[in-house]
């Protein structure tokens, strides 16, 4: 599962017609608000490919909206996604209805074997590593389910692989234009 | 917070959780690019997948800070209608 070129490209486009719309400002700013604008754009920009179908790209708008929501609107305007501006996170934990819900099992407490004792220490630092997902996957928080969680994660992990490659295929190349 | 009746597939669909879970960190190991080049990539376990798994994430997202960061300083050459965004745009999908 690796970025395609049409998401390479979808992402490019967005972003520039991003950078376009935050121009204006960008002028008059400093160095500081350039980059955050730049950022954002780009968050929004990479975001906003999912169409609102995913956890992590509802959180993502939300918290770049958060940090900035008249140019974060104005760019989801400008690329005709104005319907992920009222894309609530669900108050609820649950994003994906389709998941098999898992129930939770009471401990037994008994004797356990070797093998069985293994299996319970391995099983509680997958879980302390799901914990660390959580936390660097937006909206990791609000997923309750694992399964959901991990899904989550391999379409965040491709959708920033698009991001680093397009972002640096830009700068490596305005790079060597400017030695020109 | 009422618990749910337990249910009597609550064993199965513990099980069909489980495969799926294991099939999904199966997709993580090759999305990580230190894991997919090792050799014995099959027997990384499930809790070192899920740690390189955030490594990975947070240096991505590092790199995306690091690459504003220097297009901050060339913001005057992106002009999506100038030459050199064909160029940018041929070497994306070359």
């Amino acid at each position: 599962m690796q970025p395609t070129s049409s998401m390479n490209e979808e992402f490019l486009k967005k972003w520039q017609m991003g950078l376009q719309i935050f121009r204006p400002s960008i002028d008059n700013t400093s160095v500081h608000e350039r980059k955050k604008a730049i950022k954002l754009s780009a968050d929004v920009a990479m975001a906003s490919l999912r169409k609102g179908t995913t956890c992590w790209s509802r959180a993502l708008i939300e918290k770049t909206a958060t940090e900035d929501n008249f140019l974060v609107r104005q760019m989801l305007s400008g690329i005709k996604a104005e319907t992920l501006i009222n894309k609530k996170l669900p108050k609820k934990t649950v994003c994906h209805r389709k998941i098999v819900r898992r129930s939770k099992k009471i401990l037994r407490r008994k004797s356990k074997s070797a093998s069985e004792e293994a299996a319970a220490k391995a099983k509680r630092l997958v879980k302390r590593r799901t914990q660390g997902l959580r936390n660097v996957v937006p909206g990791g928080e609000l997923m309750s389910n694992d399964v959901l969680l991990l899904q989550e994660t391999l379409d965040y992990i491709v959708s920033l692989q698009t991001q680093v490659n397009v972002m640096r295929s830009i700068v490596d190349a305005a790079e060597a234009e400017i030695e020109r | 917070m009422s618990s749910s009746r337990r249910s009597r597939q609550a064993s199965s669909s513990s099980r069909i959780s489980d495969d799926q879970i294991t099939d999904l960190i199966s997709k993580l190991r090759q999305s990580i690019p230190e894991i997919r080049q090792n050799r014995r990539s099959n027997t990384v376990s499930a809790s070192k997948v899920l740690q390189e798994t955030c490594n990975y994430i947070r240096n991505l997202n590092k790199e995306a800070d690091d690459l504003s960061d220097r297009l901050t300083q060339l913001l005057e050459s992106i002009d999506p209608n100038s030459p050199q965004a064909a160029v940018i745009r041929s070497l994306i999908n070359g």
